[in-house]
């Protein structure tokens, strides 16, 4: 198959760019930076070819679906949101030290979904319904903000703790300011957490329109509850509690692992409505 | 907070304890964590499946702590309760604080005001006081937003202010968390959720919930016509729908084919298309005949009937697959000939001939299946349903308005200096997105200053 294809050769795009910007980080080449993020934005191009060809050959195998059906899938889409959440973040704060912090997550991703099988598989009945394009895409914009925050926060505590033991140089010199670092933080936080309650909404609406209840407690229903109160949490502590910086960097982390697992972790670990992830 | 003493009565002690913002965060968290249990215990199973994973010490343990239906036991419940007061407590105690602001804003820049703020600017200009505050009237009106003008002996004030209802986002979100709290009690208590299996060709009136121990008259009867089922190469079910009638004093007032994610409703009761089943009552079509190709009957057999052959013996099917050994539909028979013991074999459907190999007087055919299945319907009436909806509209619309806005307010203050210039003080604040404002007042104090009087 020929997204197959494509989408290897967006993982291969991915793991290039991440030694790219990993090299530019502590080589200091901005150079080898840019060329990193020309090769995430031949990524970002390659592999929505790949979603769009997935996409035309389920309809000639007479299945005719939407490309988010189950974990392989899934996963492709989950790097391809993270890759153009980058994309915008790094255009718009003209810093590529971020590269280094997040394209290895859309990397990890795509290497994850080689282990997964990759096949168009027909769609139970259950799955097919127009509510899904709006509960997958919104789900995922949330989950690659998410990503984006967790890898930001990581860059921030690397900073942070330099500038505190008074060092200089070294790989963070080139990172934007903590200042910068700890605002991304929370601004892809807050991008984030509409789309999950979006996401979180439309789940709601079309297990109803499916089942007749909007909510019934299934671990993934519950699990997206607790990355809500997580990312709600963090909210309310960072506005009306002043938390910035570590803590702030701290529960942006906390919060990227249940999202995580609430993606992955439910469907491997606990069984439920959400079965792509199953045997 | 009726007497003079603040934070002293036992009344203000529990109001800010239910006010405070630090109590919301524990809750908040408390209830992110607690919840994970209920995914690791799986809820509401039955008890023999308990007994299978957990010894009885810990069966009892559960059960005291209600962890097997734990969303909705007495100290989860509280919980939510617990969040839902906390949630009012602290609206009613910023609200009228906010609406204060919003309806008095501070249109003079006073030097206290002037000191709090963040962004400020000063310089000199020379020309005329009230001429230069028209043009910065003008200016703030294009770059930002109309300013009210104000004077005060002898020095004029402007002041701007937009997006005032990024102030209330917040609470929009808080009310629409109530609001979608208020629509699922509603559906709790006026709505039921309940499980019908009909038959082909039959109907229901009333509805087994709560697990069977109460049944709901549905005031009208559900008759399902027909059920399909489609079936993808690999075997999955690829789409299974179900034709179901509406009758209501006898006369069918709606029809519809519904299927997975396409329901009936009728009367505000939605019937989903949820499972199906063999009804158990198919009957089989045998056709009997001589092997010199005389005359032929054919027979038709539910499970467990025995019927006569005249002159040949007595006939029942006890099995059928849908896929013998690869050769496709096949029926078990029995065959019970005066004399002889029952004789069991199978009969093929893709071979109506194969049974002649047995030599007999008659040999006999498998001509079809007529399999009866019933459909499985989820049954529910939420009457809360759209206020939950619009809840989560709400929901959705107050965290936009309450991260992507912001409150952003500008004040010039421009009076007569010693040396005869006009001197300007420009400020500016607001309650979000600092660093989208820093830019956006560098652009308009370049602007002002740049401004010909």
């Amino acid at each position: 198959m020929w997204n197959v294809r494509l989408f290897d050769f967006t993982t291969l795009l991915f793991g290039v760019a991440s030694v790219n910007y990993v090299v530019a980080l502590y080589g200091k080449r901005e150079t080898i930076a840019r060329i990193g993020t020309w090769i995430c934005i031949l990524a970002a191009v390659v592999s929505t070819a790949a979603i769009g060809v997935r996409w035309a050959e389920s309809y000639k195998l007479g299945i005719g679906r939407i490309p988010v059906t189950n974990l392989y899938e899934s996963l492709v889409f989950f790097a391809w949101s993270i890759n153009l959440f980058y994309l915008v973040v790094e255009w718009k704060y003209r810093n590529r030290t971020l590269g280094a912090f997040v394209i290895p997550i859309a990397f990890g991703t795509m290497l994850f979904a080689l282990t997964n099988e990759s096949s168009i598989q027909p769609l139970v009945p259950a799955l097919q319904s127009y509510w899904l394009h709006a509960h997958v895409i919104t789900c995922f914009v949330g989950y690659a903000a998410f990503a984006v925050s967790a890898g930001v926060a990581v860059m921030y505590l690397m900073k942070a703790r330099r500038e505190e033991r008074k060092m200089t140089g070294g790989v963070v010199a080139l990172f934007p300011s903590t200042k910068v670092l700890d605002d991304l933080v929370y601004k892809s936080i807050i991008w984030g957490f509409p789309f999950l309650t979006a996401g979180i909404i439309t789940g709601a609406a079309w297990a109803n329109y499916a089942w007749g209840t909007y909510w019934s407690w299934d671990p993934k229903e519950t699990w997206s509850l607790i990355v809500w109160l997580v990312y709600a949490a963090f909210l309310h502590a960072r506005i009306t509690r002043g938390w910035h910086g570590r803590r702030a960097a701290i529960l942006s982390i906390v919060g990227f692992l249940a999202t995580i697992f609430c993606y992955l972790g439910v469907n491997l670990v606990l069984s439920g409505l959400h079965s792509y992830g199953g045997a | 907070m009726t007497d003079g003493k603040r934070n002293e009565s036992p009344m203000d002690r529990v109001w800010s304890f239910f006010t405070s913002l630090k109590l919301a965060i524990f809750v908040i968290i408390i209830l992110a964590i607690s919840s994970i249990v209920g995914t690791i215990i799986e809820q509401n199973q039955p008890i023999e499946k308990y007994r299978q994973i957990y010894t009885d010490g810990a069966i009892r343990f559960f059960k005291a702590l209600s962890l097997f239906d734990m969303y909705h036991s007495w100290w989860f419940l509280l919980l939510l309760v617990l969040f839902t007061v906390n949630l009012i407590c602290c609206t009613l105690d910023r609200l009228p604080r906010v609406v204060r602001v919003v309806r008095n804003p501070k249109t003079t820049l006073d030097g206290n005001l002037e000191k709090s703020l963040g962004l400020v600017d000063r310089w000199k200009k020379k020309g005329d006081l009230s001429k230069l505050g028209e043009t910065y009237r003008e200016a703030m009106g294009k770059g930002f937003a109309r300013p009210r003008m104000t004077e005060n002996n002898g020095t004029l004030h402007l002041y701007a202010e937009k997006g005032i209802v990024s102030r209330f986002g917040v609470y929009v979100t808080h009310l629409s968390i109530i609001i979608i709290f208020i629509g699922a009690i509603i559906g709790n208590v006026l709505g039921f959720k309940g499980f019908a299996n009909i038959v082909e060709g039959q109907s229901v009136r009333t509805v087994p919930t709560r697990g069977g121990t109460n049944h709901v008259d549905l005031g009208f009867s559900v008759r399902c016509n027909r059920f399909w089922v489609d079936f993808y190469p690999s075997g999955q079910p690829k789409e299974y729908s179900s034709d179901l009638s509406v009758i209501e004093n006898g006369r069918e007032v709606m029809r519809k084919k519904i299927e997975v994610n396409d329901p009936l409703q009728y009367k505000g009761i939605w019937f989903y298309q949820s499972s199906y089943g063999p009804a158990g009552a198919s009957t089989v079509t045998l056709a009997v005949k001589s092997p010199d190709g005389g005359r032929g009957e054919t027979i038709s057999l539910s499970p467990g009937q025995k019927k006569e052959i005249s002159g040949y013996g007595q006939i029942s099917a006890i099995d059928y697959k849908t896929d013998f050994q690869g050769l496709g539909p096949a029926l078990l028979v029995v065959l019970e000939k005066p004399g002889d013991p029952p004789a069991e074999f199978w009969l093929l459907k893709a071979y109506p001939e194969f049974d002649r190999q047995r030599k007999d007087s008659r040999y006999l055919s498998f001509a079809g299946i007529n399999e009866i299945f019933y459909t499985g319907l989820q049954v529910a009436r939420d009457p809360g349903v759209n206020i939950v909806w619009v809840g989560c509209t709400l929901m959705v619309i107050g965290i936009m308005i309450a991260f992507f806005m912001s409150h952003q307010r500008l004040w010039i203050r421009l009076s007569r200096g010693a040396d005869g210039r006009v001197e300007v003080v420009l400020a500016g604040s607001t309650n979000k997105n600092r660093l989208a404002f820093e830019k956006k007042f560098e652009k308009i104090q370049a602007d002002m200053k740049a401004v010909k009087a």
